[in-house]
């Protein structure tokens, strides 16, 4: 058994994982039983020591008491051969969480209490004696999650946006505030005004009529 | 004369000219920060629990530096052609108040992109979200948005549903692992609002749960508005500068 290869988010969680389900794997084995076996030590589980569903292989004592527990039993008909193209045929290994504490249930596909690693390989049972069985797994670690006060917050620095506009507008604001002062000293009083500017109202020069004769025609004589 | 003549109305053409083109910017300003202000899309509850409202300081300071701007502008026109000295000097005065309060508004909107990372939106969601404190208001307010916001934009998460694995959470605190490896809102909805198919969300099966995360669609227009009110008010402060010295060049060849 391997974690499944499909493009699942899920395949680790931090307590259950996906293994791929063993279609064609077991043939001729029509009456045998197929359990899961999953191991914190690999090479302390035996074959025949203990069958399935009894306190030596209960999930509940896992993995206190037990180092290795049986679950996700399943007669051959549940994995018919071969598997139809298109279908995602895979076995989630922790998903029951409403047994997880019964002990009536020693078979429960219960979450997985640690990250692991665990071994995990089928095996085939026709009444209580083991006819088949596949190889242990390589080790199947879960995901461990951080603390969120390990997320770095600090600030991310300013950006050149930010500096740039900073910069130029204080330095804008400075050449306007020092225009204004030394248009204040220099010009606060009437020193600056020069004729040039002249109010609109104050240029109107008159038309003065002298009382001159123009064109007058010669007086003749 | 007459050239000088020229050169006087010519100046004073370009300043009335400047203080049009201020009047009109004053509104539009106006008119953009009533929008960000009006238009508060739906991750700014958000925004307001992590304390980090700027975009919203600097838009209602956008809004009456707007007004402002036009009441000047209007002053600046009539101060230029009367070419009266106390009108024109009312008018500098009290625009470089102006210039200072935009210049604020304008760096505040400028600073709120730069603090807005996707590390304190997470930080902010796996502390908060389904705290279950019935008595802290604003917590329920951040599960509420984040509910609506990931069934909303079909999204799940910041940066994505392995953010729920990657790091402990309230949410991990109240919801085994086993049974919501990530929240129901984060999987595909029918109608009802109940998973189309919770097995297959569980899985993480693609097309039954939301794998992209939300921080595109929310830091998206935040930042567009904050943009927004950051570069339009430093274009009109620079057109503004501009306008001033040529008035302050004015003023002081006023005869008194």
């Amino acid at each position: 058994p391997a974690l499944t290869r499909e493009q699942l988010e899920g395949v680790t969680t931090a307590s259950t994982f996906v293994l791929d389900q063993p279609r064609c794997t077991f043939k001729d084995y029509g009456n045998a039983v197929i359990w899961l076996v999953v191991a914190l030590d690999k090479d302390i589980f035996n074959n025949n020591s203990a069958g399935p569903g009894t306190p030596e292989t209960a999930f509940q004592s896992f993995p206190e008491s037990v180092s290795a527990y049986m679950t996700l039993n399943a007669t051959l008909d549940s994995y018919p051969c071969p598997k139809p193209a298109g279908d995602i045929t895979v076995l989630r290994v922790g998903s029951e969480t409403s047994c997880a504490k019964d002990a009536s249930r020693p078979t429960c596909n219960g979450p997985l209490p640690g990250p692991g690693p665990y071994w995990v390989k089928f095996l085939a049972l026709e009444g209580s004696v083991p006819v088949a069985e596949t190889a242990w797994s390589k080790p199947i670690t879960l995901r461990t999650a951080k603390s969120p006060s390990s997320i770095p917050t600090a600030g991310s620095g300013h950006s050149a946006g930010m500096i740039a506009i900073t910069a130029i507008l204080s330095i804008l604001l400075a050449i306007l505030l020092a225009a204004l002062v030394a248009m204040l000293v220099f010009c606060g009083s009437d020193s600056c005004g020069s004729s040039t500017f002249s109010k609109p109202e104050s240029v109107t020069v008159r038309r003065y009529n002298t009382h001159h004769v123009y064109d007058q025609p010669a007086a003749r004589l | 004369m007459a050239k000088s003549d020229d050169c006087v109305h010519i100046l004073q053409g370009l300043l009335v000219f400047g203080n049009v083109v201020i009047g009109m910017c004053g509104i539009a300003l106006t008119a953009e920060c009533i929008y960000v202000v009006s238009n508060p899309h739906g991750a700014y509850p958000l925004l307001k629990a992590t304390e980090n409202s700027d975009i919203h300081a600097a838009a209602w300071i956008g809004i009456f530096v707007g007004l402002a701007l036009f009441a000047l502008s209007i002053l600046g026109i009539i101060g230029v052609i009367k070419a009266s000295r106390t009108l024109l000097l009312v008018y500098i005065i009290l625009m470089l108040i102006t210039f200072a309060f935009e210049m604020a508004s304008s760096i505040t909107a400028a600073t709120h992109q730069d603090s807005q990372t996707s590390n304190v939106l997470l930080k902010q969601m796996l502390e908060r979200y389904q705290k279950s404190d019935p008595n802290n208001n604003s917590d329920n307010e951040v599960t509420k948005t984040w509910d609506e916001l990931m069934r909303q934009n079909h999204c799940c998460g910041v940066n994505g549903p392995s953010d729920w694995q990657k790091y402990t959470s309230a949410f991990r605190d109240t919801h085994s692992d086993a049974d919501y490896p990530w929240p129901r809102a984060c999987c595909v909805l029918d109608a009802k609002g109940l998973p189309v198919n919770l097995d297959g969300c569980k899985l993480g099966v693609s097309g039954y749960y939301n794998s992209n995360g939300c921080y595109d669609a929310m830091s998206g227009p935040v930042n567009t508005h904050a943009w927004g009110v950051a570069w339009f008010g430093f274009a009109i402060l620079c057109w503004t500068f501009c306008v001033l010295l040529g008035t302050m060049f004015y003023w002081s060849g006023i005869e008194y």
